[in-house]
């Protein structure tokens, strides 16, 4: 209990230090854009995007599931990771059990996410003969599934494009219904978090 | 009996081969005749929609006619709408302001967006910022640089800055400079992807050799490391990287020696436009 407390803390803390840059940036660029310093107001509102992206990241790992099917959330490894806008953020979740596992994998604001989604949306890439690739739909959005063999384990990869976010869910040993697993992923509510 | 027989062979054969002859002519015959067959049919066939067509773009001037004939426009417009085709070229409009957004309303809208934890409006704003603020260093930059360079004027209409405002694409300036028979195009880029293109170019991978003709070397310009190269169809070009991020680039056509082309580089501050991107 005590544990769960201080990382409570931690993370409050984590984040008010956050919420306490992006204000100081705000008035930075302010300031630096009165006195017609601009290459100095930029850099702080450079700064401000990659706050917002490690923030929307941390708020966005809040309302993923705790469990995925029958596999439970290794919070202690979620990561949230910024660039400066060319790969955007990408935030991180691994899903563990016995013998199972499952990596969520979140990248938002990234400009390269739109050529993913030209790509998804071409018919013969989206589908394949051998019934390895299929679109289907998760939360009422088109996703991109496809079965392969690492190794001798059976891997689903799943790809779900949202505008300039992607989510891309890895399984490893997962052998029951993979849509159904994947529904279990807050699609909408993530868009409306991130987008 | 033997002369018989020989005139009869021969008899044969040539029976045979007018035969033939025959069989190829009638099948070249029928080949022409369904041929003309085949055409007489497509024409009347084209000529029924050519027919129809014009039957529609004819009703379509009556109208304009007898309907309107002040606003030849708007009739023109319907008759588009209503055929789905022959879509009217536009002729009026003056196009798209160019107002870069406001820094400080955005700015003030972030900070809004940001405390009622709307992280993805908050980013929007903040890049709206950025791109205005990204516009405002283009257009002092532009304004900083000389009205005429190697006494070619400047094309005023052809200045650019553009910026995506996502911050890895930066920003890019463009000024041209042109007369009769010269043409000198300066590029600024400025983002994070050219740290990358700045170490390629200063790195030594543009190499020097002698023997053969020499493409491009390296040079100096105000204590600036460039690169200057030299292509037949395009002219000269010289590069010089600026700082972490940005790249100066200068497009010479029609310049008559190496020299004349460094010399029109000179004419730039490049230490006031190190200075306006905040490179150091």
């Amino acid at each position: 209990m005590k544990r769960i407390i201080l990382i409570l803390i931690g993370l409050v803390s984590i984040c008010s230090v956050n919420a306490q840059d992006f204000n100081a940036n705000v008035q930075k660029a302010r300031q630096s854009y009165s006195s017609g310093d601009l290459e100095n107001s930029r850099f702080a509102m450079q700064q401000m995007l990659l706050e917002l992206d490690i923030m929307g990241g941390k708020e966005t790992l809040k309302i993923l599931p705790g469990t995925l099917g029958n596999l439970e959330a290794k919070i202690a490894e979620d990561q949230v990771s910024a660039g400066s806008g060319f790969a955007g953020a990408v935030i991180h979740r691994t899903y563990q059990s016995a013998d199972k596992s499952a990596t969520l994998e979140i990248i938002s604001n990234s400009p390269l996410i739109g050529s993913v989604n030209a790509i998804l949306s071409i018919p013969f890439i989206g589908t394949g003969s051998n019934g390895d690739r299929t679109v289907v739909k998760i939360d009422g959005y088109k996703a991109l599934i496809q079965k392969g063999s690492d190794n001798e384990k059976l891997t689903y990869d799943i790809q779900i494009p949202l505008g300039s976010t992607l989510i891309t869910l890895k399984t490893e040993n997962y052998s029951d219904d993979i849509v159904k697993l994947a529904n279990s992923i807050p699609v909408a509510q993530i868009a409306q978090k991130l987008n | 009996m033997k002369k018989a027989l020989i005139c009869f062979g021969v008899l044969f054969i040539y029976q045979s081969s007018a035969n033939a002859q025959f069989l190829k002519k009638l099948q070249e015959k029928a080949a022409n005749a369904a041929e003309k067959v085949i055409d007489k049919k497509i024409e009347q066939k084209t000529d029924k929609l050519i027919g129809a067509g014009e039957g529609n773009s004819n009703n379509t001037n009556s109208s304009e006619i007898t309907g309107n004939n002040g606003n030849n426009n708007s009739v023109n417009r319907t008759g588009a709408g209503a055929g789905g085709r022959n879509r009217m070229s536009n002729t009026e409009g003056g196009g798209l302001i160019t107002t870069p957004p406001d820094v400080k309303e955005n700015l003030n809208s972030a900070e809004s967006a940001f405390k009622g934890s709307n992280y993805g409006a908050a980013r929007y704003a903040v890049q709206q910022a950025i791109l205005g603020v990204e516009m405002e260093i283009g257009n002092k930059i532009l304004k900083s640089l000389p009205e005429s360079v190697a006494g070619i004027a400047k094309q005023a209409d052809q200045d650019e800055v553009s910026s995506s405002g996502w911050g890895w694409a930066g920003l890019n300036i463009n000024r041209t400079y042109q007369n009769d028979k010269k043409q000198f195009v300066f590029i600024i880029a400025n983002n994070s992807m050219l740290s990358a293109v700045n170490q390629f170019l200063v790195g030594g991978a543009y190499g020097q050799s002698t023997g053969g003709q020499q493409k491009w070397k390296q040079i100096m310009v105000k204590g600036n490391k460039a690169i200057i190269e030299y292509d037949a169809d395009s002219g000269y070009k010289v590069s010089i990287p600026l700082g972490q991020s940005s790249l100066l680039a200068f497009e010479g056509v029609n310049f008559a020696s190496e020299q004349d082309m460094i010399a029109a580089v000179n004419e730039f501050n490049i230490e006031e436009i190190r200075k306006t991107l905040g490179e150091k």
